[in-house]
């Protein structure tokens, strides 16, 4: 099941979906939390991210990636549930359980499924600063120069 | 962010027949000079699914520039 939502990911959330992965003869379940951090640069902090999707694609890439990692694996069942929106630092931005029937299959889909993740679905996030303004988070420091020539104080205007 | 450089969500653009993906990224540079540069980070998609860059494209197909992905 993969789900891409706008709604708060609780830890209650993820306490059902690890007893749900429980079950059916599963010996191993792997829950990997991903977690809003409250980066600090220079004289600003991340208050929280801003997360953004072309769903059209993403889900069906997620869903192509648990395949695989199904296919390969032989895994018992796979949850995955990514935040969009605005995620404040400390909630939860994504979550992937993994069950199987050992630990080994269990550890090696989960480290899959969330690389691929990170590295393949179109889904993106901005950063929001204490201060007001706010940056997309971007893997090289030239792309952001090209895509915010202006800087991140142009955000005030 | 390609967006926001653009001031664009999404656009049509025609080419000629036995078009490639590499003919859509030099129309879009001169259409929205502030992509220039950007376009060179990005991946393509057709249909929602990548592709390579000189993949030959069809009359009707849905093309989506990709820029580095920050999921997660």
């Amino acid at each position: 099941m993969v789900t891409l939502t706008t709604a708060l990911i609780s830890w209650d959330r993820v306490a059902y979906l690890n007893r749900w992965a429980s079950q059916d003869g599963c010996g191993a379940v792997v829950t990997f939390v991903g977690v809003v951090r409250a980066d600090r640069h220079e004289h600003r902090a991340v208050q929280a991210l801003f997360y953004e999707a072309y769903r059209e694609m993403a889900e069906p890439l997620i869903r192509q990636l648990v395949d695989e990692a199904a296919a390969r694996w032989s895994l018992n069942g796979v949850q995955i549930q990514h935040r969009l929106g605005l995620v404040e630092a400390g909630q939860i931005s994504v979550l992937v359980v993994v069950s199987a029937q050992h630990r080994a299959q269990a550890y090696a889909a989960s480290q899959f499924l969330i690389e691929r993740i990170k590295d393949d679905v179109p889904i993106w996030k901005r950063e929001q600063y204490d201060d007001g303004t706010s940056q997309w988070a971007a893997c090289t420091p030239e792309l952001l120069d090209v895509a915010d020539p202006l800087g991140a104080e142009h955000a005030h205007v | 962010m390609l967006r926001d450089a653009a001031g664009a969500e999404e656009c049509w653009v025609a080419l000629r027949l036995g078009a490639r993906g590499t003919d859509v990224k030099t129309v879009l540079a001169s259409r929205y000079p502030r992509l220039h540069g950007l376009l060179d980070y990005a991946r393509l998609a057709v249909n929602c699914s990548y592709q390579p860059w000189d993949a030959p494209l069809r009359d009707g197909d849905e093309l989506a520039l990709i820029p580095p992905v920050s999921g997660g």
